[in-house]
């Protein structure tokens, strides 16, 4: 707190260097005034708060003695208010650099705990869902040499969803250190929703297969304005959870449209995904949008990565993901963007 | 090195030695004549040996960049280009397509995928001449009188609509990025102008009555562009169900 004596040494030498430079340069005593608080507030960041406010006072003293009108070299009583001002304002910059510099300090220690425990929680979760389907592997490369034929067209069927499964996590983990990384670009692009979710669909692949899907898209949602690669991604882990959370054969729907378009604005374009499955507890749902979140009854695979990319890649995009859920009845995931309107086509 | 004259060359540039094995001896099974290049350098010394018939390009090669190569080889032989691409690149796989490349796959693929794209490559590089009627579905195309029926009944197409599906059908099961149709077909000044095509495209499948979703005849691939899957009703399965099981 009261600071080592180096940090007073480079206070004063740094006082009297502008003092000296001030002395000689062709500025009035206001700019110099001015600078005074620049050059304290610079060095009070990087010194205790003892030292720092001993700065200010002895800066704001110096300059009323040595530039302050009528005379130089005399403390003028004239301007003695400017010279009050100059160290309130010293003093309630320094308050606010040491307030800034605590609270950079303590998001630093938050952040680290939070890496930290990501590299557990990845740690854990990584070698063990990663693991799964490599050892469905091995197993099964064991058995491919079976003379029995339909048993090896079992096989290198499991072999097929294994690596399905491995693909889907590793893009998965790659989404998030993108996102984490902040190296994520995004290209937005005139996209058609059918075409997002027919993509979208086809990458879940046969996971999808064993629940009924409703596609209800009305021919008049415009086109959407955003990146198709992440609109992607975004649809597809919506549908895979849908899948994954409900039982078999139960139904899932995906829904679009605008809302709130008038004379103003154009609105929003949403997309809703919904299922029929359990739903998920209120208290969960405020931690769903959260990394290595899954829910209590999650079944045994996936690394809670699904919704946080999902968020991370709509806020990217400028746009937002709600969830509504009731229990027992389903849940719905609805991700919108900002509508924008296109240019009018060329007459062809 | 001999070869049997009639199984198609197929080069393959890769540095992933498992990968090579594993691609070699599906392509092997499947009819074709395999040369593998672990680098860049020893893959265009391939080419001035003997022209490939098609070449299997991966773009994270040690040695030479994957645009160089392409451009490499584009000078040297004709032949279509498939590129391998990893997920997580698709600006790279983009500006492949539209530096020349003629096709992508992205690994982790099936053989079976990888086998189909390659016949589909090599059938429309023999196939010079368009036949004068092409069939998908119910939709009957007349490419010289620019008439097209479904199930027998005229369809109306504007003079564009009729341009874009006439571009799907001579470019059938390849990619066509957005920025290529936009060049051929608006010209250089409208390659960004993707809500061209998106209107354009939602036009075309209403008016042929495309079934939409995984059967759909113009396939989406995000972010990349469209391709034209829509095949003669009798058309031998030689291009194989895209169900490579490993396919992203």
């Amino acid at each position: 707190m009261l600071g080592r004596p180096r940090e007073y040494i480079l206070a004063i030498s740094v006082l009297a260097v502008l003092t000296l430079g001030g002395w000689f340069a062709p500025l009035n005593y206001r700019a110099l005034g001015n600078l005074y608080l620049l050059v304290v507030i610079a060095v009070s960041l990087r010194i205790s708060p003892v030292p720092a406010f001993v700065m200010a006072v002895v800066s704001g003293l110096a300059w009323n003695y040595v530039f302050m009108p009528p005379k130089r070299l005399a403390f003028s009583t004239v301007h003695l208010e400017d010279s009050l001002l100059l160290i309130t304002y010293l003093v309630a910059a320094l308050v606010a650099s040491q307030l800034a510099s605590l609270r950079s300090l303590s998001y630093r220690a938050e952040l680290l705990a939070a890496s930290d425990r990501l590299h557990r929680t990845l740690l854990a979760s990584v070698s063990h869902e990663l693991k799964t389907p490599l050892a469905i592997l091995r197993a099964a490369g064991e058995q491919v040499d079976t003379p029995d034929a339909e048993k090896r067209r079992r096989v290198a069927h499991e072999m097929g969803s294994a690596v399905h499964r491995l693909d889907g996590l590793v893009n998965n983990i790659l989404n998030q250190m993108r996102l984490e990384a902040g190296t994520l670009r995004v290209r937005k692009d005139w996209c058609d929703v059918r075409d997002l979710v027919d993509a979208a669909c086809r990458s879940v692949g046969e996971r999808l297969q064993e629940h009924p899907l409703n596609v209800g898209i009305p021919g008049e949602v415009p086109l959407l304005h955003a990146d198709a690669f992440l609109m992607e991604q975004v649809l597809a882990n919506l549908l895979l959870n849908a899948a994954v959370h409900t039982p078999a054969a139960s139904p899932i729907h995906v829904s679009a449209g605008t809302t709130g378009a008038s004379r103003h604005g154009p609105g929003r374009i949403f997309i809703c995904v919904a299922d029929e499955g359990p739903g998920i507890a209120p208290d969960v749902r405020g931690r769903l949008f959260e990394r290595f979140e899954r829910g209590p009854h999650a079944p045994a695979d996936g690394l809670g990565l699904g919704l946080m990319i999902v968020r991370g890649f709509m806020l990217a995009q400028g746009g937002e993901v709600e969830v509504q859920s009731a229990p027992g009845i389903g849940c719905r995931f609805t991700v919108s963007l900002p509508a924008v309107k296109c240019e009018e086509l060329p007459q062809a | 090195m001999s070869m049997v004259e009639s199984k198609p060359d197929v080069l393959l540039i890769d540095d992933e030695p498992q990968l090579r094995r594993l691609v070699h001896s599906a392509l092997s099974e499947a009819g074709f004549a395999v040369r593998v290049a672990e680098t860049g350098k020893l893959a265009l010394g391939e080419v001035v040996l003997r022209a490939p018939d098609v070449v299997i390009l991966d773009l994270g090669l040690p040695d030479i960049p994957g645009a160089e190569v392409l451009r490499a080889l584009g000078s040297l032989c004709s032949a279509p280009v498939l590129i391998l691409s990893v997920f997580g690149e698709e600006k790279d796989k983009v500006s492949a397509l539209e530096a020349g490349a003629d096709d992508y796959v992205t690994k982790p693929f099936g053989a079976a995928e990888l086998v189909a794209r390659l016949r589909a490559l090599l059938r429309r590089s023999l196939a010079s001449a368009p036949e004068p009627v092409y069939c998908f579905g119910p939709i009957e195309v007349h490419l010289a009188s620019r008439r097209v029926l479904r199930d027998g009944q005229r369809v109306r197409l504007t003079s564009l609509e009729f341009a874009l599906l006439n571009m799907f059908i001579s470019n059938r099961d390849r990619v066509l990025t957005h920025k290529r149709i936009l060049r051929e077909l608006w010209g250089p000044a409208a390659e960004d102008r993707t809500h061209y095509i998106r209107i354009y495209m939602a036009r075309l499948r209403s008016k042929l009555g495309d079934p939409g979703g995984a059967a759909s005849y113009f396939q989406t691939e995000s972010g990349v562009g469209y391709r034209f899957v829509g095949r003669p009703p009798l058309a031998e399965k030689a291009a194989g169900p895209k169900s490579g099981g490993l396919a992203t």
